[in-house]
């Protein structure tokens, strides 16, 4: 048995601030890739989360009728096709007119979406939480007993499990689209300087699709992985991710994915060992100033290093 | 365009309010917001009563009609001030019903109903700031008992269970953060000890750190929260990772959706309080019939109470002879504390009869004999509820 | 004729609200419009404008600090002055910042403050909140105010309390109100005489092209901050104004920014950004299509209940608060749109002839 410290603080502290990590992770992608292709900060990106877990509910709701059990992950696939063309909708509708206004008004505009989005999903399923995965999830016994037999016990339930394997395999995918694709090339070289893209052949509005094409399915994904790690829906789940995922984007570097990434990870980090007691017996800061956390990381980086830990654009 | 909104705005505004002939009360409740499962089978009492009233002869001697005006304060202070301010200027209500939460209710009351001179009444506002809040004006009542002494109540519940050290984490909001200084103040005094007492912010993702760092020092949590912005996913945090074994809580945990989400098996060391009602006075059984006829639970928390507020509100509207605000909060003394011919809840024909003839009744509630004191409390009774076949189950604590 | 009480009344309140988010629209406005600094912590402002002159003036508690019992001008002057305190610290910090970040950095400074103020329950109270705010006329009628100076001059407290009773419970209505709209006129013909003025249209030289200007020898910074501390000075009396209207503050839900920050914007885009006439203007409008729109949507589901017996309203009853943030919303994207520069756009200082009237 690993020494108690170690013990509490992997399986307790480490883990839990890694996995909200990998949810603020994804998420600050949509906000990085909107942030440095479509130079405005999207309000409703939390939105378009949220909406993501409601809809692969309902789509669990509508296959368990016809005798289908299926588990949250497959329901997700139609839903993120759906929370996709409901990005490119939004996006033609009320984004559009304003590609060459100033930058204020499509960000009202978004924060007028979010109000949208948020009071649709509450008329057509109501204000209350519902249901995701009934029940406590137990750790996983395979590794529980592998690792104890090492003398490292980690306690993992599988939902974490989904979460962290999750986000890698989606990191790959994402690496290998902006490396190796024509379409990730040039989402890369509107992101750097637009006006030469575009006088270089580069079709731009093709990339502000593909732009919410990709936002859209990570935000999706990071909202069906909050919603399995906390096992309910509610309509403000999204709204209550975005500060702090905007936190993740900033601290990484506007228009550097990997580096939102790296943010949405140390924020998670932060927000869980926050609590710990590293001195005595308490926590080191009250825990009603946890989601202060977050918010403070960022207000220093944007004073003393608004480009980010990866340098990316400052306006 | 703008002054055509505008026009039809009022023109709506003013078919809205219904006819003339009718006595309306103003019915602000939290049916958005942290609790509408709680407010969804209180609202339903409310409508009970009215419909006893309405079916039973209605108001005055040429019956009008009783109507509950519902509007959403939605457990914010903001919101409640804004709604009460359209009951009592434009729908003109002669007393208010409500609202449910006790920052909503000191709000709207020193913001509109105390200045404007209108009663409220309301069903479960527990804080104990409002024993205090009135300034010498009589006008706001409450038909459930205070939270200094549901925390009293718990921390006896603790110490009878053998609990002698117990962790308390509560919500940083108004009502939450009111009981758990009542509870944490009486328990150490009865010689238990709190290891740790710290807030937490309502609505985040997940509060294992929080849970982890209090469990270290109790296996017992004392969590004052509600359910659906934080009491839950603090419990599911602590049922993963086993930091408690024990819980103990107050009524903002109390509902279904705690079983549904959890899963009845996790919960076999969980109890809550809640106010309620003794079911073997003759008025809970009165008002038990009416309650399963009409499909309303008749034991949920604060139902029997929100029935109580709406009908002793048209007793006093009866004996005041007409919607006269200023002739209510008298009228409401009168009616529910007597002396008199006892009232039990569902009697209203007895009850005009007795009025139309000069005579006094005592209205008995469903949830307690509702005899108001100096500050417009009354007294009450708390139960501990615990999972038994998958539904809480309450028993009084007398 | 009870009936047209309360509509008066209502329309009082109306007046009174509107006229508090006027002042947060021309704070704004001063930030935004004269300045091009995107401040979104508007709430922030009004917070701590409304905690100061509770704090200062409110009787002693044991929940909260407090108990000084200054005269209320003394209050909504500290409102101000604590308003701009904070307003240059943050200034100093996050000034040189470009929009969008600008944005994130003031909401994020907002949610600290409102975390301050919950936390620090000793001082505030925490999430319980600071209530008994006395609010300006209204505060004549309580025993405090009346049993000493200057009141007592005219009559002793028996007297008073005679005279309070004998007049109508609301009549502290029209006067708050009134109080309201006269400093609302007041800030507005200020901000004009400052908006033509040489700080002015070095303020509008600066927004319009920065390089220029700091070419011509501009101070760029040191203009910012000055635009930025005057509006959150404004704000923060708008904050104390608040305070007194609802006499119950606390950190969460009263300052709000979906509610607060977000509609002050709405108001001035939709006003007129830029423009201090349409800032006021935005503000009734908006604050009058707000209020006014539960009565509405709660009207046309009563009608279409009568229409459609067959229909369960019950539903759309309990759902009607999200249909009206649907179409607000629904409606700032029909107003961003059509006209995007408000109603009333704005209006440059001439170049010549004005300048003539002011040069002295």
């Amino acid at each position: 048995m690993w020494e108690s410290f170690w013990f509490e603080f992997i399986n307790f502290y480490f883990i839990p601030g890694l996995v909200l990590g990998c949810i603020y992770a994804l998420g600050a992608i949509g906000i990085t890739l909107t942030f440095g292709i479509l130079r405005f900060a999207n309000f409703a990106h939390g939105e378009i989360m949220m909406t993501s877990s409601y809809l692969t509910w309902e789509f669990v709701l509508v296959a368990s009728s016809f005798g289908l059990i299926l588990h949250p992950i497959i329901g997700a696939i139609p839903a993120s096709i759906c929370a996709i063309i409901l990005a490119l909708i939004v996006d033609r509708l009320f984004y559009k007119p304003f590609r060459n206004s100033p930058t204020i008004m499509i960000v009202i505009a978004s924060f007028g979406m979010m109000l949208i989005i948020r009071s649709m999903v509450q008329v057509i399923w109501g204000p209350n939480q519902i249901t995701f995965v009934k029940g406590i999830a137990k750790p996983n016994s395979i590794i529980k007993d592998f690792t104890s037999s090492i003398d490292i016990m980690l306690l993992i339930p599988n939902k974490h499990i989904f979460i962290l394997l999750g986000t890698i395999i989606i990191m790959l995918i994402f690496n290998y689209l902006l490396s190796s694709t024509k379409i990730g090339k040039g989402m890369r070289a509107v992101s750097d300087n637009p006006n030469l893209a575009e006088v270089s052949g580069i079709n731009v509005e093709n990339i502000v699709k593909a732009t919410w094409v990709v936002g859209g399915f990570c935000a999706a994904a990071a909202g069906v992985f909050l919603a399995m790690d906390t096992q309910f829906i509610e309509s403000t789940m999204g709204f209550r991710m975005l500060l702090p995922m905007f936190a993740a984007a900033i601290l990484g570097g506007i228009g550097r994915p990997f580096g939102a990434v790296a943010g949405g990870l140390i924020i998670g980090l932060a927000e869980e060992l926050s609590a710990y007691p590293w001195l005595g017996d308490g926590p080191v800061i009250s825990p009603g100033y946890k989601s202060g956390v977050a918010f403070s990381i960022m207000v220093v980086m944007l004073i003393f290093r608004p480009s980010g830990l990866f340098r990316g654009r400052v306006f | 365009m703008m002054k055509k909104i505008l026009i039809s705005g009022m023109v709506i505004a003013g078919l809205s309010s219904v006819a003339y002939s009718d006595v309306k009360i103003g019915n602000p409740m939290a049916r958005t917001g942290p609790i509408p499962e709680l407010v969804k089978p209180m609202s339903a009492a409310v409508d009970l009563a009215v419909e006893h009233v309405n079916d039973q002869g209605g108001l005055f001697s040429d019956g009008q009609k009783y109507v509950a005006v519902k509007v959403d304060s939605a457990c914010d202070p903001v919101a409640a001030v804004d709604a009460v301010t359209k009951l009592v200027n434009v729908e003109v209500v002669t007393g208010i019903v409500g609202p449910v939460c006790s920052g909503a209710t000191i709000a709207q009351a020193e913001s509109v109903s105390i200045p404007a001179g209108v009663v409220t009444l309301s069903v479960s506002a527990s804080s104990p700031a409002i024993s205090e809040m009135e300034n010498g004006t009589d006008l706001v009542f409450r038909t459930a008992a205070s939270d200094a002494y549901q925390g009293i109540a718990l921390a006896e519940l603790a110490m009878s269970k053998g609990i002698k050290d117990i962790a308390v984490s509560y919500a940083n909001d108004d009502y939450n953060a009111a009981i758990a200084a009542v509870f944490s103040k009486a328990f150490t005094s009865m010689g238990g000890k709190i290891t740790g007492n710290e807030a937490h912010e309502p609505n985040k993702a997940s509060y294992r750190s929080e849970v982890n760092t209090l469990g270290s020092g109790s296996d017992n949590l004392a969590l004052f929260a509600y359910y659906g912005s934080s009491g839950i996913t603090i419990m599911r945090n602590a049922l993963e990772t086993g930091a408690f074994e024990n819980f103990i809580g107050a009524d903002g945990m109390l509902a279904q959706e705690v079983i549904d989400q959890l899963g009845a098996e996790n919960l076999g060391n969980v109890t809550f309080t809640t106010s309620a009602s003794d079911s073997s006075t003759d008025a809970f059984k009165s008002w038990k019939k009416h309650a399963d006829a009409a499909g309303v639970p008749a034991s949920d928390p604060f139902v029997p109470n929100s029935y109580d507020a709406a009908f002793l509100m048209a007793l006093a509207i009866e004996k005041a002879g007409s919607a006269d605000r200023s002739k209510i909060a008298a009228a409401l003394r009168e009616v529910a504390n007597g002396p008199g011919e006892k009232i039990l809840p569902g009697e209203w024909k007895k009850a005009k009869e007795i009025l139309a003839s000069g005579g006094s009744i005592d209205y008995v509630g469903a949830a307690g004999p509702q005899d108001f004191d100096k500050n417009g409390d009354v007294a009450g009774l708390f139960s501990k509820n615990t999972v038994v076949d998958g539904k809480w189950k309450p028993v009084v604590i007398k | 004729m009870e009936i047209f009480l309360g509509y008066f009344l209502y329309a009082m309140s109306l007046l009174t609200v509107g006229g508090i988010y006027a002042l947060l629209a021309l704070g704004l406005n001063v930030q935004w419009g004269f300045a091009g600094l995107f401040n979104a912590g508007v709430a922030g402002f009004a917070a701590i404008g409304a905690y100061t002159y509770a704090l200062l003036t409110t009787a002693k508690s044991q929940f909260h600090f407090g108990g000084l019992e200054l005269p209320l001008i003394v209050g909504d002057i500290t409102a101000m002055i604590f308003a701009g305190i904070v307003a240059t610290i943050i200034g100093i910090i996050c000034i040189r910042l470009r929009a969008d970040y600008l944005a994130i950095a003031t909401i994020g400074i907002a949610e600290i403050i409102k975390l301050i103020l919950k936390n620090e329950t000793d001082i505030t109270n925490g999430p319980r909140g600071i209530n008994k705010i006395p609010r300006t006329w209204e505060h004549f009628t309580e025993e405090r105010f009346y049993s000493n100076f200057p009141m007592n001059f005219i009559s002793n407290p028996k007297g008073w309390e005679v005279f309070f009773d004998s007049i109508p419970k609301w009549w502290w209505q029209p006067f708050f109100a009134c109080t309201i709209l006269i400093v609302v006129i007041i800030i507005y013909f200020l901000l004009e005489k400052l908006r033509v003025s040489p700080w002015g249209r070095m303020m509008t030289a600066i927004r319009e092209n920065e390089k220029a200007a700091a070419a011509a020898g501009k101070n760029v910074t040191k203009r910012r901050i000055e635009a930025f501390i005057l509006g959150a000075v404004i704000m923060g009396l708008a904050g104390a104004f608040l305070g007194q209207h609802l006499r119950l503050i606390e950190p969460t839900q009263t300052f709000d920014p979906s509610k607060m920050t977000f509609l002050v914007w709405v108001m001035l885009i939709a006003g007129g950004s830029g423009n201090n006439k349409g800032a006021i203007l935005g503000a009734f409008l908006i604050w009058f299509v707000w209020s006014s729109s539960e009565l509405v949507t709660n009207g046309v589901i009563e009608i279409l209940a009568t229409m459609f017996d067959s229909v369960d309203i019950s539903i759309l009853k309990n759902r009607a608060g999200f249909i009206r943030m649907l179409f607000i919303g629904l409606l700032l994207q029909f107003i961003l749109q059509r006209f995007p520069k408000g109603i009333l756009p704005e209006k440059r200082p001439a170049i010549s002839g004005k300048s003539q009237k002011y040069a002295g």
